[in-house]
């Protein structure tokens, strides 16, 4: 009598833990994020922000993906213009993300999520955010304070985004050493994996790690450069172009600014890499930097695997998994044009969050895989112990609930750009017009534009959506 | 059923207790108290860098020379925050105000208040409602003579184990009229956080 009770409070105990006060909500288990993202997406592909944010799943604090929520609706309020609001929902996330960071080494809570990941799946756990999509964060929150007319507070912003990528750095050798290692102790090989899982390659292209992000750094440049701090914007122009050595833009950026601060050695290195320098002539003329955000990034694909598993007795075992993918090649866009007076500018690309973003996940996989195993062999022991005990129709209960439980952790910020470009172009000071081609859409812009002031635009091409917003720095 | 009876007060005075520990408490605390909630820049901080400052300015020779006999009339011009937090340096620069002016040696015109005060004179010129022979002049206010000015920079660094920030705070007086910064000083501050290595 008093163990059935017992064993009924541990049931309803599960099940509770499972959905209701704990961390995961129903759908999570058995909807994968990227199908409860395919709406808000489809809204924001038509320029309906407000509509995508009414389609958001609202999360409450507790839940395992409270801080993503945050992201994708402060990225969705971002490209609403509505700046304040972006930028509070952004400082609730960056609060997150810190906290995570500060919590003990040793933590207990993640203990009983883990437990909850191996009965359930990884949504379980709460949503570690990756450096790319830290850098992002503070991008988006710096263009926010600046829109604001705060250029002191998207300065703030800007070194936060650098301290990421900093850290990111550090952490990045020791963790892939670790994860490789942990991989290896439960029993599975890295090769077994590479066989069957599909490659990435094409949509991680030439991206060397999952952080680096020349985007943040421009940006950085950008605004050291209209406070007046010209040897800081140098060293972030620097730091992009080891990433984007091929950018036009970039390429004339480091060569003005080397010139400027009188860097002789490096300008000697900078002229022979990229040719020579000329100081563009006449008076009374100003800086317009376009910044691009192209389409909206793919979310990832649930992959199911067979893959062998090295048993305790010495025998490999074959177990299915799932596991997130990034599928697919990288769209290829028609290229954006600007034309000011009788000059044309190419647009260039000075980020690829796609290829970050895969990257990111071909970084994870190794202890992403190793959770899996755990995870797979629990399951496995469980339905073993239910066909036993409750015949064959436990064994039908464990089974269905172990497939329909199996979701590969799908979770990645959906709302961020593909793509982001970048134009630069000297202009003669005042009301300038500028003729556009993105997307096979004609536009003019019209700026105003003061003696060697930058003014900003940020266009966004999302789907049908072409939009601008302008800023004297 | 013993033991039933026995889990069931066990629950029970368990969900008693959290109950009691779940109440909120308000109290009062001391303003200056040293704060460490967390590494970020606090109200210790602030507090910290402000006196120091203005017990620096108003011990400093040449400070003692030019209040001798008589009292300057100062600006603060604002704070550049450079560091990697969104801090509010009015706050730090009103502090570091307040306590000049209480020394009685400076006197402060406030810049962030021009626009009113033009506001009011102006009003008492054409608003109808002030005695013409009673309203302020313009064109009768004192210039400042030094202006007050400095920034606020830091340096964080962190791994697994710890974070360790450090704040460097400079402020410097220029003489208006000559340009020449009569004098500065700065002030420093280290914080460190050791990670807990356990925790829920």
């Amino acid at each position: 009598m008093i163990k059935s009770l017992a064993k009924r409070i541990l049931v309803t105990a599960i099940f509770a833990a499972l959905s209701g006060c704990s961390s995961l909500q129903f759908t999570d288990i058995f909807q994968g994020y990227n199908s409860q993202m395919k709406s808000v997406k489809a809204a924001q592909r038509q320029g309906d922000f407000v509509k995508a944010q009414s389609l958001l799943n609202e999360r409450s604090v507790s839940n395992s993906s409270y801080v993503l929520g945050l992201l994708e609706r402060g990225r969705l309020e971002f490209l609403a213009n509505n700046w304040s609001a972006s930028q509070q929902t952004f400082a609730q996330a960056y609060i997150e993300v810190e906290e995570q960071r500060n919590k003990a080494k040793i933590q207990i809570s993640k203990g009983f999520e883990k437990l909850g990941a191996v009965v359930s799946n990884d949504n379980a756990i709460s949503y570690q955010v990756p450096y790319y999509e830290q850098s992002m964060l503070h991008s988006y929150q710096a263009l926010n304070y600046l829109f604001q007319h705060d250029l002191e507070g998207a300065l703030v912003e800007i070194r936060r985004a650098n301290l990421v990528q900093e850290n990111a750095l550090k952490a990045y050798e020791q963790e892939i050493h670790q994860a490789q290692n942990e991989l290896y102790n439960s029993g599975m090989s890295k090769d077994s994996l590479a066989s069957t899982y599909p490659s990435m390659a094409d949509t991680i292209g030439q991206v060397k790690n999952g952080f680096q992000n020349a985007f943040t750094f421009y940006l950085s440049g950008i605004f050291y450069e209209a406070s007046g701090a010209l040897n800081d914007a140098y060293i972030d122009y620097k730091r992009a172009i080891e990433i984007y050595p091929e950018n036009p833009y970039l390429q004339q950026d480091i060569l003005r600014l080397a010139t400027r601060l009188g860097m002789q050695d490096d300008l000697v290195n900078f002229q022979q890499r990229f040719g020579k320098y000329q100081t563009p002539r006449g008076n009374g003329q100003g800086q317009i930097v376009v910044l691009i955000e192209k389409d909206i990034v793919n979310s990832k694909q649930d992959v199911g695997l067979n893959l062998p598993v090295g048993r305790s007795n010495g025998g490999l075992k074959f177990f299915s998994f799932s596991l997130p993918v990034y599928q697919g090649t990288l769209p290829h866009y028609s290229q954006s044009t600007f034309k000011s007076a009788d000059k044309t500018y190419q647009a260039n690309e000075i980020v690829r969050i796609q290829s970050l973003a895969a990257k990111d996940l071909q970084e994870q996989l190794p202890s992403l895989l190793t959770r899996q195993v755990v995870r797979v062999v629990a399951k496995e022991q469980m339905r073993q112990k239910l066909s036993r005990e409750a015949g064959d129709v436990g064994n039908i209960l464990a089974s269905i609930y172990n497939i329909a439980s199996e979701r590969a952790d799908t979770r990645s910020w959906s709302t961020l750009p593909d793509q982001v470009n970048i134009v630069r172009m000297n202009v003669p000071v005042g009301e300038q017009t500028l003729q556009v081609q993105i997307n096979g859409q004609q536009k003019s812009i019209a700026v105003k534009v003061q003696a060697n002031r930058i003014t900003l635009i940020k266009f966004s091409a999302i789907g049908s959506y072409t939009e601008y917003q302008t800023i004297n720095l | 059923m013993n033991k039933l009876a026995l889990v069931t007060t066990l629950g029970l005075t368990l969900v008693l207790a959290a109950g009691c520990a779940n109440k909120s408490v308000v109290r009062y605390g001391d303003a200056t108290a040293v704060e460490t909630t967390d590494i970020n820049f606090g109200s210790t901080d602030l507090q910290k860098v402000a006196a120091e400052m203005t017990d620096s300015l108003l011990l400093s020779p040449v400070v003692g020379t030019l209040t001798q006999n008589s009292r300057p009339v100062m600006f603060v011009e604002r704070l550049k925050n450079k560091t990697s937090e969104h801090i509010d340096t009015e706050s730090i620069t009103d502090s570091i105000s307040t306590k000049l002016l209480r020394s009685g040696k400076f006197r402060f015109v406030d810049m962030g208040r021009v626009d009113a005060a033009r506001e009011q004179l102006k009003f008492q010129h054409d608003g109808g409602m002030v005695d013409p022979s009673k309203a302020l002049q313009f064109g009768r206010q004192i210039g400042a003579q030094y202006m007050l000015y400095g920034n606020l920079s830091s340096i964080v660094k962190s791994n697994q184990d710890k974070s360790d920030v450090y704040y460097k705070f400079t402020l410097r007086l220029m003489d208006l009229e000559s340009g020449l910064v009569e004098w500065a000083d700065e002030t420093e501050i280290r914080k460190t956080k050791a990670k807990e290595s356990v925790g829920w």
